[in-house]
């Protein structure tokens, strides 16, 4: 009984550790906007957008969604910086040199991952001047229903034709059936946006 | 030695017995090859290295930084302590397989203290998981836990199996609490306790329509579901097919059926092939007779005398109603057998000598093991009125064919005779090297907690005591 005892402790410590492990370099409110630390990322020509967001953790998070073809306008390769490509939760000393870019060029913006209960949302917004050309969902809750309403969501925010860019600003209407998805989805835009403009 | 008053106090090595006892072993026995603690340490290994590979999922595919709400949070620890259960319950299953490679190199007693530790660890770990999810998921619709539950209900495929299995499993586990098993009868436990591979069955569905790391198609997937393919197959390969071979093999029959004293038999069983038998002295087997009223049931019992190619015998404590029908036996009833099992054996000894304490029936795993342990052994024979001695003829022979030293202690615990010599001291007086000595213990709960709390002050390393303990 003793070991089961220490089995038991064992297991609520690790737990407990586990959590704020992956917590703590977000613990502060200001999180919020922690992993947007480098804004702008050009993407080499032909990367697989979704293997952006490397977590220091390990491999992508949710590497199930694609972004689809969403390799649209090229940035100009003198721009490129070619270690740019990682946007992590704890890298807010990476300099942000071209943030403001005098001439139109097109960025992509990664937005903050939200975690909601069915799954991991990322948006990525692909900026030209100061218009949003395009929306990709980086990372979409899948399995299940949700493939179903990640769908529905991905149908009417994404692209180059999408809510997201007709408006302009992440006031999209809640694409019904996936309210937790759509909130998510604006949240991750709302932090792509504030960090694009 | 002073205990005049009891039946054959002090009987030593060489007290000559009018009528010798059965013998056994035609031959004089070699003894078994040592099997150090190497299985089990191998399995404690692999167990752990699975339960961090179970929650590596989670913690690969969760991004640092990104448990900011009290809801994330809450989840995320839900979803670990989930994919614990998830994994605890495999594990719980596969000890409980009777596997044979299990059985013989971990044994049935020290697999049964795993069961019940891990056991208690996964009914928490499933508590756990289930309300952090609750609160988690609740906190994040903003609604009450009990509406959450409604929702999950409702909406959820799967989650009202799942539900489900956690209410067996609720019950599995209290009902294994020591105070209130004891308060059952054992066929309704053991029935009760059955039901636990519905969880198996009723809580697979929600792993992978709603898990987090489970429900998209990837290594994780299919690990997880390898894992269950494992656990089932080495469940029928244990619990089916291994006993189907045995016992087509040797075709176990009753032979005969002895009174030892007034509440105990033992019962010979002949069979074919019994010389390829591979069976340790101290090892049992779980048995089922099959006759009316037995066949549904099958008990592990030690088997009371060492291999011998030609004969089993246990001897069974009438106990319950189920050993009380085994009296009724007939010769000739077949008999289904599943083991041996056990770690209880001369070759699981670390010493060159050993001290062996047995209490009331105890007395029959090491009854068997006398025959195989190293010359120079001592016996400590506990039981509380003489008629409670058994086996005493056949003890008395071996004594003298394996040189082994013998006291009969009886009286009741707290006599002062019993008590002086189950202290530490007393226990060093009879055995001066009791602490370099391999000490076997069987016998009722009481008397094993009393020597084993006597020996380790007397100076007996953990690792050199051995229990025989059945209850789990």
């Amino acid at each position: 009984m003793r070991r089961a005892f220490l089995a038991i402790t064992g297991l609520a410590a690790s737990t407990t550790a586990l959590v704020v492990l992956k917590g703590s370099p977000g613990t502060t409110p200001v999180a919020q906007d922690v992993p947007a630390a480098q804004p702008v990322n050009p993407t080499p020509q032909g990367a697989d957008p979704s293997v952006a967001p490397v977590t220091p953790g390990g491999p992508t998070p949710k590497p199930s969604v694609r972004a689809g073809t969403s390799s649209s306008p090229k940035p100009s390769r003198s721009t490129a910086r070619p270690s740019g490509n990682r946007t992590t939760a704890k890298a807010p000393t990476a300099p942000r040199t071209t943030t403001k870019a005098p001439q139109p060029t097109t960025r992509r913006v990664t937005g903050p991952g939200v975690d909601n209960e069915y799954g991991y949302v990322q948006v990525q917004i692909v900026v030209s001047g100061n218009r949003i050309v395009e929306a990709v969902s980086l990372s979409l809750p899948s399995g299940g229903e949700s493939d179903i309403h990640s769908g529905d969501v991905r149908a009417r925010y994404n692209g180059t034709g999408g809510e997201v860019v007709q408006k302009q600003s992440a006031n999209l209407n809640t694409v019904s059936g996936a309210t937790e998805t759509s909130n998510s989805y604006k949240q991750s835009l709302r932090g792509a946006i504030e960090q694009a403009f | 030695m002073t205990y005049s008053h009891t039946h054959a106090a002090g009987r030593r090595t060489g007290t000559t017995s009018r009528h010798g006892g059965r013998s056994a072993a035609p031959v004089p026995p070699q003894v078994p090859a040592r099997r150090g603690p190497g299985g089990r340490r191998l399995l404690a290994a692999l167990l752990l290295v699975g339960l961090l590979a179970s929650v590596l999922p989670w913690w690969l595919g969760t991004p640092a930084g990104s448990l900011r709400t009290t809801a994330a949070t809450l989840t995320a620890a839900g979803r670990i302590t989930g994919l614990v259960a998830g994994y605890l319950l495999l594990v719980q299953v596969l000890l409980m397989s009777r596997l044979p490679v299990l059985e013989r190199w971990i044994g049935g007693e020290q697999l049964g203290r795993w069961h019940r530790d891990i056991g208690a660890t996964l009914l928490v770990a499933v508590l756990a998981h289930l309300s952090l999810i609750l609160v988690g998921y609740a906190d994040l619709r903003n609604q009450s836990v009990l509406a959450e539950v409604g929702t999950l209900l409702g909406d959820y495929e799967d989650m009202l199996s799942a539900f489900v299995a956690t209410g067996i499993m609720i019950v599995v586990g209290f009902s294994s609490v020591r105070a209130i098993r004891r308060a059952l009868p054992y066929e309704l436990w053991h029935l009760l306790h059955r039901s636990s591979y519905l969880v198996l069955l009723l809580g697979f569905g929600h792993q992978f329509t709603h898990g987090a790391q489970l429900y998209k198609p990837g290594p994780v997937r299919s690990g997880w579901i390898a894992l269950y393919l494992l656990v089932v197959a080495a469940l029928l390969w244990g619990r089916v097919i291994a006993p189907l071979a045995f016992n087509l093999r040797h075709r176990l029959q009753v032979a005969d059926v002895v009174a030892e004293s007034p509440d105990t038999v033992s019962i010979y069983l002949t069979g074919e092939r019994l010389d390829r038998l591979e069976m340790l002295g101290g090892q049992h087997f779980r048995w089922r007779f099959l006759t009316r009223g037995c066949w549904w049931q099958s008990h592990p019992f030690s088997v009371s005398a060492a291999a011998n190619g030609r004969w089993l015998r246990l001897t069974v404590k009438v106990v319950g109603t189920h050993t009380a029908d085994l009296r009724d036996l007939d010769a000739g009833t077949r008999v289904w057998a599943q083991g041996p099992s056990g770690t209880f054996t001369a070759a699981h000894r670390v010493r060159d000598r050993a001290l062996l304490i047995a209490g009331g029936s105890g007395i029959t795993p090491i009854r068997a093991m006398l025959e195989e342990l190293p010359p120079g052994a001592a016996l400590i024979y506990r039981a509380r009125t003489p008629a409670d001695v058994l086996l005493s003829r056949e003890l008395d022979w071996l004594a003298q064919a394996r040189d082994t030293s013998i006291w009969y202690v009886i009286g009741s615990r707290d006599d002062p005779g019993p008590r002086q010599l189950m202290s530490p001291d007393g226990l060093r007086q009879l055995v001066p090297d009791v602490a370099r000595r391999d000490v076997y213990l069987c016998g009722p709960p009481g008397l094993v907690e009393q020597s084993v709390r006597a020996l380790r002050r007397a100076g007996v390393p953990r690792r050199q005591i051995h229990l025989a303990t059945f209850e789990l």
